[in-house]
C-alpha cells in the first residue's frame, strides 16, 4: 500500500479527528491561558506575612506620615498615614513611588566606591568601608596638617535643623572649615524675612486650615508646596464640592495657569517677579480705604506711619511709601494686572475674617525674593493676620537640645577665621547664612579651585541649582569630590569617592518641622526594611569619619552612633514637656486652639517618650491659643516692623566701611534710605540685550515629578502627559499669541537660547501661559541614572541666567531672557 | 504521474467488466474507501498516542522536594512531642497555621522548624533527611525552597480561613490526606505553566467517576463544591478573581 496524497489526507483527517478525543487540545488551551498569566516579566507580588510599618517620608521637607505595607521582608506599597498629624491619609505621587528608590538597583550605589572612569561617566569600583574611610580621612588630615582646612567644603542638602545636618555642620567646624553651604529653598527666604520683620527664629507657620481667604502668591499648593499631604487635605476642606458650602476662598497669584491656579476661585496673573508689587498694590487699596487692622498696626507694628528720629531726621513709613508709589494704576503698569482686579482683590482680602497671604515659588525647593516676601507679609500685618487663628502663627522654635559646645583644636580655629567663599554673613549679605551661587562663582572665578575636597550630602546641585550649569563647571575644577548620596545622581557621577547613604526607607532619621506647618513637629523615620546593600546611614558615617580623622576632631562626637545623637537632641523635647507622641485623627492638631483641652502626653520618662517617638514617628505640640503679645516680636523695636531696623543698621554699618552708594550697589539695592528697609518693588536687571532675547524663561514644577535632589521614581513617567514629554523631548509651554508671533506650531522643535546656554524642546501651545514667557518643566533632563530617567527631556536649570536678589543675594532664577530659534 | 485510481481514462476502459460502474461515482470504489478508512484510523491511532501518551510525558517533568519531610513521623505523638491538636486537622493547623490577622501561613517558614530543630549540631532524630536539613538549611539559616503542590495562579484569591474556619472544611478534603504520608510525593510540574499536576489532577483526561475534591483544584472544582454546599453566590467571578 502506497502513501498517496489521498491517503495522506485521510491520515491527517483521522489525526485531527483523533486528537479531539484526546486531552491535548483542551489541556493546551487551558495551559496556554495560565501561561499568559505567568510571563516572567509580569510582576507577581510575593506571598508571605502581611505587615505594616509606620514611618515618616523623608523625600522632601514636608515629612508626611507613611504606612509601608510589607509581605514578609519585602516592602510592597506606600500609603499615607491617617494617624499622623501632618497628612491625614494623603501622600504625593513621589512618595507613593518611593519603593522604586529602594528597590531599583540601577538608581543606587550598592556600597562604597571609588571612581574608575572619567568624571561623569558613572564608572566606579567597589571598595570596603575601611578603605573609603582611610582615603577620605587621610586626605582631610593632610589638608589639616598643611594648615588649609578651609579647602574642605561641604554642600549639605539635608533640611536645616535636622540632626544629620547639625552633625555635618559640626564636623566642618571641628575640621576647621567655614565653607559649609546649602542649596537654597523657600524656607531660607522665610527665615530671613521673619527675622527682619518679626525677629522670630521659628519656621514659617501658616494656619491654612483655619483660614477663610487664602491669597497665595505663587505657592504651588497643588504642586507640592509644603507637606503635600497636608496642603491637599486643607484644600479639600476649603473647597467643598458644593459652592454654597465653601468656607474659604482661594486666590492664586501666578503667571501660569498651574493646577493650583486652575482650581482656585480666582487666578491673577502678574508678570513673573512682580508679585511683590501686586501685594503692595493691594496694601495701597486697603490702606486708602481704611480697611486695615488699625489696632494691630498701632499696637504691634512699627514703621507704618512717618516718623522722626531722635536726631531729627524725617523718615517715611510704609503707609506713605505705598500710597505714593503703589496705586492700582502704577501697579498695573508694573504687573500687567488690571487696576480693577487689584481693587477687587484687595477688597476680597480686606473683607475676609481670617485671611492669610502666603508666599512661595512653586514647590518649596527653590528660594524666593526677600522683598517680595516682605510685601506679602506686610499684607498679613495690615490685616492683623499675624498671631491670629487662620493667619500666620508665631510658635516657639522646636525645643531640641543643643549639642554640647564643640572645642576645636588649633588648626581648626585658624581655619575657621578664614573668610567663607560664599561671603554669606559678610556686610554685603548680612542676613544670609549660606549662598551656594556665590560659592560656585568663587570656584569658577579662580584659576585654581579654592576647594580641594568637596563633600556632598543629600544634594544633587549639578542638577537642581538654577545656575546655568555653573555648579557643574565648578565640579570639574575641584580636585577631589566625595558624595554621600545613596543615588547615582549627576553630582555623584562626578565624585571620586562614594560613601553611600541608606535610602529613607532603610534608616533612622529626623524631620524637623515640615515646611509651612503651623505647629512644631519633630518626625522620626525608621528603617522599614534592613539595608539592602552595603550602605550606611550618613549620620553614623559622619561620626565614624570624625574619629578616623583624629582624636581632636573625633572628641567632638562622643556618641556611639547616630541614634544616640538623635536622642541627645530629643532630650530637649522631653524637658520642654507637653509634646504628644501619638495622634488621634478625630482631633486634628490644627483644631486644638478651639477645643482648648487636648490630649495629654502619656509618657513619664525620656525613655518612654523616645519609645513613643520611635513607634509613632512623631513629637508635636498642637496649635494653642494665640500667644501673648508680650515679647512676641524680637525685633529692635519689639514690634512687627514694616520698616526693618536691622536692614537700616546693616546698610549704615556697611556705609561706614565704604561709601553709601557703593554699599547699596553691592547689596544690590536700587532704593535708598527708608524704602530700602521696607517691602518695595525693584525691577530686576535685564541681564541681556532684550532685543536679542525678547522672551523670558520660567521653570515650573509638577506634583508628579521630584524636582529636588531625589530622582523621580521611574513609575512617575507614566503619569506625564504627551504635551509635557514625548519620547525624549520635553515641551515648552507658550501662549498661542507668542507662537503666532514667531510662527510656531504645536509640537514644533525649537531651541530655547539664553545667554547661559540652550536647550532643544517641542512647543506646546497653552492658553494658560502668559504671552512672552516660555515655561519649561523642572525634573526632566537627567544625564545620570537609568534608561527611564536619562536623556528624557531637558533641564531648564542649565539655561537659567540668574541675577542676585537684593540684600539676600539669592539667585533670581525667574528672570532668564531667552529667544526661540526654529530647528 | 497519473493516479491509477482517479484516472478517468483507466476506469472507463474497465467499465465493461463491472455493471453499475458508470452509475457510482468513482471515489466509491470499495478498495479506495477501505484505504481511506485505513489511513483515517491510522491517523486516529497516531493522534491518540500523541494526545494520551506522548503529550502528557512531554508536558510534565518530575522534581523531588528539596528534602523529604515525613508528615507521619511528625504527627505521631509517640515519637514526636510538641505538635499539638486533638484532631488531624488541628494538628495540621499547628504548623500550617493562621496568623493573628487571619491570613494563612501555608508552608511554614524555617523559623517554625527551628523552634524544635534549633541546634544544627544535634539532630533530634536519626534520619539522613534530618541531617541534610540541619546542615543545609538550619546551619545556613536558609529557607527551604519547597515546591507547593496546591499553588494557584496569582489571579486567584483563596482565603483559607473562610473555608477552614467558616466552612468547616477539613484540610484533607482539598489537599488529600497527608497526615500518614511518610514520603513527600514527587512534584510533577507542568512545563508550560509551572504549576503542579495536582491542580489539573493526576488524570490527564480530567474525568473521574467519583471525583473527590482532593483529585483536582481547577475552578470548576471550586464551583462544584460551592454549589453542593449551597453557596452558589460564591461562584461569582469577583469572589475569587479580584
Amino acid at each position: 500500500m502506497k502513501l498517496t496524497r489521498r491517503n495522506f489526507i485521510a491520515a491527517v483527517v483521522g489525526g485531527i479527528a483523533g486528537i479531539q478525543a484526546t486531552p491535548l487540545p483542551w489541556k493546551i488551551t487551558d495551559d496556554v491561558a495560565i501561561w499568559t498569566q505567568n510571563w516572567p516579566w509580569v510582576p507577581v507580588p510575593p506571598t508571605g506575612e502581611f505587615t505594616e510599618v509606620s514611618s515618616v517620608c523623608n523625600l522632601c521637607p514636608g515629612g508626611c506620615g507613611i504606612a509601608v505595607k510589607k509581605v514578609d521582608e519585602r516592602a510592597v506599597k506606600i500609603e499615607g498615614r491617617t494617624d499622623y498629624p501632618v497628612n491625614p491619609g494623603g501622600i504625593c505621587p513621589v512618595g507613593m513611588g518611593g519603593l522604586q528608590l529602594l528597590y531599583d538597583e540601577s538608581l543606587r550605589f550598592t556600597g562604597p566606591m571609588k571612581r574608575a572612569g572619567l568624571r561623569g561617566a558613572g564608572e566606579f569600583t567597589e571598595i570596603s568601608w575601611g578603605e573609603a574611610f582611610d582615603i577620605l580621612a587621610g586626605r582631610i588630615s593632610n589638608l589639616r596638617k598643611k594648615g588649609t582646612p578651609e579647602a574642605i567644603a561641604a554642600v549639605d542638602g539635608n533640611p536645616e535643623g535636622t540632626t544629620v545636618s547639625v552633625l555635618i555642620k559640626r564636623l566642618m567646624k571641628a575640621m576647621g572649615s567655614p565653607n559649609y553651604v546649602r542649596p537654597l529653598s523657600i524656607t531660607d527666604t522665610y527665615r530671613m524675612g521673619n527675622l527682619l520683620m518679626q525677629g522670630t527664629l521659628a519656621p514659617m507657620a501658616y494656619d491654612l486650615e483655619n483660614s477663610d481667604y487664602v491669597l497665595s502668591f505663587g505657592c504651588g499648593l497643588l504642586e507640592g508646596w509644603g507637606a503635600p499631604g497636608r496642603v491637599m487635605n486643607a484644600w479639600g476642606m476649603w473647597h467643598d464640592g458644593n459652592p454654597a458650602k465653601r468656607k474659604t476662598r482661594i486666590v492664586q497669584v501666578e503667571s501660569r495657569a498651574s493646577n493650583t491656579a486652575s482650581k482656585a476661585d480666582m487666578w491673577v496673573a502678574p508678570k513673573p517677579g512682580t508679585d511683590g508689587a501686586l501685594a503692595l498694590g493691594l496694601a495701597h487699596v486697603i490702606i486708602k480705604s481704611g480697611q486695615y487692622d488699625s489696632r494691630f498696626v498701632a499696637d504691634h507694628s512699627s514703621g507704618f506711619d512717618d516718623w522722626r528720629s531722635l536726631e531729627g531726621t524725617n523718615h517715611i513709613g510704609f503707609k506713605t511709601l505705598v500710597l505714593e508709589k503703589y496705586s492700582p494704576e502704577q501697579v498695573a503698569k508694573i504687573t500687567g494686572v488690571n487696576p480693577k482686579t487689584i481693587v477687587s482683590l484687595a477688597k476680597g482680602f480686606a473683607n475676609a475674617k481670617a485671611p492669610v497671604a502666603i508666599y512661595g515659588k512653586g514647590k518649596d525647593s527653590l528660594n524666593g525674593s526677600l522683598y517680595e516676601f516682605m510685601a506679602v507679609q506686610s499684607l498679613n500685618a495690615l490685616k492683623g493676620s499675624i498671631n491670629r487663628s487662620g493667619g500666620v502663627l508665631l510658635p516657639d522654635p522646636i525645643p531640641l537640645s543643643n549639642l554640647p559646645p564643640l572645642e576645636v583644636d588649633a588648626i581648626a580655629s585658624e581655619g575657621l577665621k578664614r573668610p567663607r567663599l560664599d561671603q554669606a554673613g559678610t556686610m554685603r549679605y548680612p542676613f544670609t547664612d549660606s549662598l551656594i551661587n556665590n560659592f560656585t562663582d568663587a570656584i569658577n572665578r579662580n584659576p585654581k579651585s579654592p576647594v580641594d575636597t568637596l563633600l556632598v550630602f543629600s544634594a544633587n546641585p549639578f542638577f537642581t541649582l538654577p545656575d546655568g550649569g555653573g555648579f557643574k563647571n565648578a565640579l570639574e575644577k575641584v580636585p577631589f569630590i566625595v558624595s554621600f548620596s545613596p543615588y547615582r545622581d549627576e553630582t555623584a557621577n562626578m565624585a571620586d569617592l562614594i560613601l553611600p547613604d541608606c535610602t529613607y526607607l532603610e534608616k533612622i532619621d529626623d524631620i524637623v518641622w515640615p515646611t509651612g506647618l503651623q505647629y512644631p513637629l519633630y518626625g522620626l523615620s525608621k528603617p522599614v526594611v534592613e539595608p539592602l546593600y552595603n550602605t550606611r546611614n550618613t549620620g553614623d558615617v559622619v561620626i565614624e569619619l570624625s574619629r578616623a580623622i583624629g582624636e581632636s576632631v573625633g572628641s567632638g562626637f562622643p556618641w556611639e552612633n547616630f541614634e544616640e545623637a538623635l536622642q541627645a537632641r530629643a532630650k530637649g523635647l522631653f524637658d520642654a514637656g507637653g509634646g504628644l507622641v501619638s495622634y488621634d485623627p478625630d482631633a486634628p492638631a490644627w483644631q486644638r486652639q478651639k477645643a482648648g483641652n487636648g490630649p495629654k502626653p502619656g509618657y513619664k520618662s525620656f525613655d518612654e517618650m523616645w519609645e513613643g517617638i520611635q513607634s509613632g514617628g512623631m513629637w508635636y505640640r498642637p496649635v494653642s491659643s494665640p500667644k501673648s503679645w508680650q515679647g512676641l516680636f524680637n525685633t529692635p523695636s519689639g514690634k512687627f516692623e514694616f520698616c526693618s531696623k536691622l536692614i537700616a543698621q546693616a546698610i549704615e554699618h556697611y556705609s561706614n566701611k565704604i561709601s553709601k552708594k557703593a554699599a547699596l550697589k553691592n547689596m544690590g539695592l536700587a532704593a535708598i534710605d527708608d524704602e530700602a528697609c521696607m517691602a518695595h518693588y525693584q525691577a530686576p536687571k535685564a541681564g541681556a540685550d532684550r532685543s536679542v532675547y525678547p522672551l523670558l524663561m520660567l521653570p515650573y514644577e509638577m506634583i508628579n515629578l521630584a524636582s529636588g535632589w531625589i530622582p523621580s521614581p521611574p513609575f512617575l513617567y507614566k503619569t506625564i502627559f504627551e504635551n509635557q514629554l514625548l519620547k525624549d523631548k520635553s515641551f515648552a509651554a507658550i501662549n498661542p499669541k507668542t507662537a503666532a508671533k514667531y510662527h510656531l506650531e504645536e509640537g514644533e522643535l525649537v531651541v530655547v537660547k539664553s545667554p547661559a546656554g540652550e536647550v532643544e524642546v517641542r512647543i506646546n501651545l497653552f492658553e494658560g501661559a502668559m504671552p512672552g514667557i516660555v515655561y519649561l518643566p523642572l525634573g526632566f533632563g537627567h544625564t545620570a541614572y537609568d534608561e527611564f530617567l536619562k536623556g528624557k527631556g531637558v533641564n531648564p536649570n542649565n539655561i537659567v541666567q540668574a541675577g542676585q536678589d537684593p540684600i539676600s543675594g539669592y539667585p533670581v532664577w525667574w528672570n532668564t531672557p531667552v529667544k526661540l530659534v526654529k530647528v | 504521474m497519473k493516479d491509477p485510481v482517479n484516472s478517468s481514462k483507466k476506469t472507463s476502459d474497465k467499465g465493461g467488466d463491472r455493471p453499475l460502474s458508470g452509475f457510482f461515482p468513482r471515489w466509491m470504489n470499495i478498495n479506495i474507501l477501505a484505504q481511506d478508512v485505513g489511513f483515517f484510523i491510522l491517523g486516529l491511532i497516531g493522534a491518540s498516542i500523541v494526545g494520551w501518551v506522548i503529550f502528557p510525558a512531554v508536558l510534565y517533568s518530575k522534581h523531588p522536594q528539596p528534602i523529604n519531610f515525613n508528615h507521619a513521623l511528625h504527627l505521631d505523638s509517640e515519637k514526636v512531642d510538641g505538635i499539638e491538636g486533638e484532631t488531624k486537622a488541628e494538628k495540621c493547623l499547628f504548623c500550617h497555621a493562621f496568623r493573628d490577622d487571619g491570613t494563612f501561613v501555608g508552608i511554614p517558614k524555617l523559623e517554625s522548624c527551628t523552634e524544635c530543630h534549633d541546634d544544627p549540631e544535634s539532630p533530634l532524630g536519626e534520619t539522613p533527611e534530618e541531617k541534610a536539613f540541619m546542615t543545609k538549611y538550619v546551619a545556613n539559616e536558609e529557607e527551604i525552597p519547597w515546591l507547593v503542590y496546591s499553588k494557584q495562579p496569582d489571579c486567584v484569591y483563596f482565603s483559607h480561613i473562610a473555608h477552614v474556619k467558616m466552612g468547616n472544611i477539613d484540610c484533607a478534603t482539598c489537599h488529600g490526606d497527608f497526615a500518614d504520608n511518610e514520603k513527600l510525593p514527587l512534584y510533577v510540574k507542568n512545563r508550560l505553566t509551572g504549576y503542579s499536576m495536582n491542580i489539573w489532577g493526576k488524570r490527564i483526561s480530567g474525568f473521574y467517576w467519583n471525583k473527590k475534591f482532593s483529585d483536582r483544584m481547577k475552578m470548576d472544582d471550586c464551583a462544584r463544591c460551592h454549589t453542593e454546599k449551597g453557596q452558589e453566590q460564591n461562584n461569582a467571578c469577583f469572589v475569587c478573581h479580584k
